[in-house]
């Protein structure tokens, strides 16, 4: 596999931790992962938005639970953190999509640096997801 | 008595997948061709993701050793 691209939706902290994850694993191996971000999850590509998020609903409450074992196994607990990390891997990149970000609060402005910019879901869909060797949604 | 000298050794006890990988990842980098990596793993999902990683990487797993929970894995660096 020389290339994935994924597509994240969902923006929970634990839900978001999956495709994070995959990718770290994929980079591990030289592959290149592209990853766009849409729906609410495009929040977690600004600083704030990042440190923002949660745990929802019936797990909410196993949130300090799931954060001290995510250290426990080694990675970062804050999503900036991980995104970070992938990025310095050189083989992530991160894309926001262009109409998640209207909807959602995103812009140039308040986009983290590690992130490639905001783009349309047609060009990504077209120019990576395409032509990845596969492809994950979550 | 193993066969070969090691040339580093990893230490991941206590972590969990993907950090063994992404720190063998890591490791073997800063190695020369031929070098050899001894990985310290108590993840057991390393069993599979080890040598997966080493067919996928084109590096050689030498050896694989369990012993009380302790995995130690012998990777030559070959590429």
């Amino acid at each position: 596999m020389k290339s994935m691209a994924i597509v994240i939706r969902d923006d929970s902290y634990d839900k978001i931790l999956t495709p994070l994850v995959f990718a770290y694993l994929a980079s591990a191996e030289g592959t290149q992962v592209d990853m766009l971000f849409v729906n609410w999850a495009v929040k977690a590509l600004t600083v704030e938005g990042a440190a923002s998020l949660c745990m929802d609903g019936r797990h909410a409450a196993d949130e300090a639970m799931v954060r001290e074992n995510v250290a426990k196994a080694g990675l970062p607990n804050d999503i900036y953190e991980i995104l970070k990390a992938l990025k310095s891997s050189g083989c992530v990149n991160f894309y926001a999509c262009s109409l998640a970000g209207a909807i959602f609060g995103v812009n140039e402005s308040n986009l983290i640096p590690e992130a490639e910019g905001i783009v349309g879901a047609s060009w990504f869909l077209n120019d990576k997801a395409a032509k990845a060797d596969h492809c994950q949604y979550f | 008595m193993s066969a070969f000298t090691v040339t580093s050794i990893l230490d991941t006890s206590g972590k969990c997948c993907p950090m063994p990988i992404v720190e063998t990842n890591k490791a073997m980098k800063g190695l020369a061709l031929g070098d050899i990596l001894e990985i310290i793993a108590t993840d057991t999902g390393t069993q599979k993701d080890i040598p997966s990683w080493c067919e996928r990487t084109g590096q050689t797993l030498l050896s694989t050793t369990e012993e009380n929970g302790v995995l130690r894995y012998h990777v030559r660096k070959d590429r």
